[in-house]
């Protein structure tokens, strides 16, 4: 038994070590950023730890980054699941001729490379004067990701079991209705995990943002990619900068993981 | 109860602005990239003036050595970070589906990559963790009196890989952690007490029955990793030379420095082909495999 018992320990204890290094890059990222300046390089674990960082990096230019970062994110994250939770509605409870070819040509659109459409697309936006506006990002983002809501939404609709509906329609009970007193109150977490999901990948998105805006619209992800040769040395504000950009994104994951997964292996699991 | 063609309009009336949008946004473009890839259209070069070239663009690239190379880097960067991912999202699932002292904490850390943008990614790891003379990789190697592994040239490619790696092999331990934890305890006790040792468990129980999760992991990560592109643009930026370009950034540079728009089109279309072979090759094999398994 105690043998057991020292064998689950050491275990234990390599995992820790494991996983620590596998967060290593992030937890040194987030340690540099409250070093000050001079004490960056060469690395090391101790040092007086200072919020001078964060101070100098929360100027406007920067915030007017993040600004564009939340407002694309959450107007495209409402858009998605306005748009497409009607659709996925139709395709599961809708009486579509043939829903199973419409739910696999949203899917199929997933597959596409964004290289694949950015030419054009810039060339639109360039010739409409909509380039470097944040209405195109959300554009853009929504045609990306809706699929991606479709989808997820979906298997979780398919959960719903049909009596429940039947019965409230017999109880004379609208659709409108039944959807938001049957359907939204059962399907709750799984909808608010794929929002999450698609906030998530559109506050991280760098292809599209990279290409399609300059100054005025440009979104976090850009300002990041552009640090390195705008203030080349300075690792502390860049991890301070790093630190703010990362978290809003990595908090949503740890508390949706869960439901997240579910969402994603449902739908292809159960075709 | 509504008549069968009202109830009808009504669904395609709900799914219209999700078709609209998508349509607008994925379709119409690449019907576009098809056109603008059978011209000449050089963008700095207004003199040449746009005209029809036929496959001439294709033509073109068919003969470029850069455009072999790209090609196959893509298919290396793909394939080795997808095998990659797999053994390592299936070794970590392993370890961390058990009960011990802070398992929850311990997952949230080690699935932390995924969510971190990648443009972050590469900044951190290019300058704290790797660089030559200021990070890790300088510092380790004046200890050891060696010199520093030279991550952003001889081995560019192989740093971007990397970084795919540790990136995307979180969402591999999410997804087959899941599969994981479905599995019944049922017949693993059952399995224990015919003396299934646990090499035997892991390929007779645990991966056949997660088989399906490994399988999304897989095709998910396929789709992902192929527009690999954030990663490169702040690490490496394709190069030295193109040695460390996948399709992606290739077409990027082609289209927004040279601005030769046709060439960019036909290597786009290229990559949105490589890109539904390299799917349903992978979609094939899993069925077959599958099949095996049933019977």
């Amino acid at each position: 038994m105690s043998a057991k018992r020292i064998r689950h320990v050491l275990l234990v204890i390599f995992i820790y070590i494991l996983c620590l290094a596998y967060f290593f890059p992030i937890l040194y990222m987030i340690l540099t950023s409250f070093k000050p300046e001079t004490q960056v390089i060469p690395p090391r674990f101790i040092f007086t730890p200072t919020l001078e960082n964060y101070r100098q990096v929360l100027n406007p230019d920067i915030l007017n980054y993040l600004k564009n970062s939340a407002l694309v994110s959450v107007i495209t994250t409402i858009a998605c699941i306005v748009v497409g939770i009607p659709a996925s509605y139709a395709i599961v409870f809708g009486k579509l001729k043939k829903p199973d070819n419409l739910f696999f040509w949203f899917l199929s659109t997933t597959l596409l490379p964004p290289v694949s459409v950015v030419i054009p697309v810039y060339l639109i936006a360039r010739y409409t004067h909509l380039l470097d506006t944040r209405f195109f990002l959300v554009l853009m983002y929504s045609g990306a990701n809706i699929p991606i809501v479709i989808w997820m939404v979906r298997s979780f609709l398919k959960d719903v079991p049909r009596e429940i509906l039947e019965a409230a329609t017999i109880d004379g009970c609208s659709r409108v209705r039944s959807f938001f007193r049957i359907i939204v109150p059962l399907t709750q977490i799984g909808i608010t995990s794929t929002a999450l999901l698609v906030f998530i990948f559109v506050w991280n998105e760098f292809f599209f943002a990279i290409n399609l805006t300059y100054v005025h619209a440009a979104t976090i992800p850009v300002y990041m990619a552009s640090y390195m040769t705008q203030e080349g040395l300075f690792w502390a504000k860049l991890s301070a900068i790093s630190t703010v950009t990362v978290l809003p994104p990595l908090v949503l994951g740890w508390i949706a993981h869960k439901s997240l997964v579910r969402g994603l292996t449902l739908g292809a699991v159960k075709g | 109860m509504q008549d069968q063609p009202r109830e009808n309009r009504r669904s395609r009336f709900l799914t219209l602005p999700a078709i609209l949008v998508v349509a607008v946004v994925t379709q119409v473009p690449i019907l576009v990239t098809l056109a603008l890839s059978f011209v000449r259209w050089i963008v700095v070069r207004p003199d040449l003036g746009i005209s029809f070239t036929g496959i001439g663009n294709y033509f073109l690239l068919f003969t470029d050595p850069d455009f072999y190379a790209v090609v196959l880097q893509t298919i290396e960067l793909t394939l080795v970070s997808l095998i990659a991912c797999t053994i390592l999202g299936l070794f970590f699932a392993l370890l961390l589906n058990r009960d011990f002292f802070g398992v929850n904490v311990v997952r949230t850390l080690i699935i932390s990559p995924f969510f971190v943008m990648d443009a972050v990614a590469g900044i951190i790891w290019k300058t704290l963790i790797l660089h030559p003379s200021f990070g890790f990789n300088g510092y380790i190697a004046a200890f050891f009196h060696t010199k520093p592994i030279d991550f952003f040239g001889a081995y560019s490619l192989l740093t971007v890989i990397l970084l795919t790696v540790w990136q995307w092999t979180p969402f591999f331990i999410l997804i087959i952690l899941a599969g994981l934890q479905g599995i019944s305890e049922e017949i693993l006790d059952s399995a224990k007490v015919d003396g299934a040792g646990w090499f035997r468990t892991l390929f007779s129980i645990k991966i056949p029955s997660i088989y399906n999760h490994i399988e999304v992991a897989m095709m998910l990560g396929t789709i992902f990793i192929l527009k690999v592109f954030g990663l490169i643009y702040v690490t490496t930026s394709g190069g030295p030379g193109v040695s460390s370009t996948n399709l992606a950034y290739y077409v990027y540079r082609v289209a927004f420095y040279g601005w030769d728009v046709g060439r960019a089109a036909a290597i786009a279309i290229v990559t949105a082909v490589l890109t539904l072979i390299a799917i349903m090759a992978l979609f094939r094999f899993f069925q077959r495999r599958f099949k095996e398994w049933e019977v």
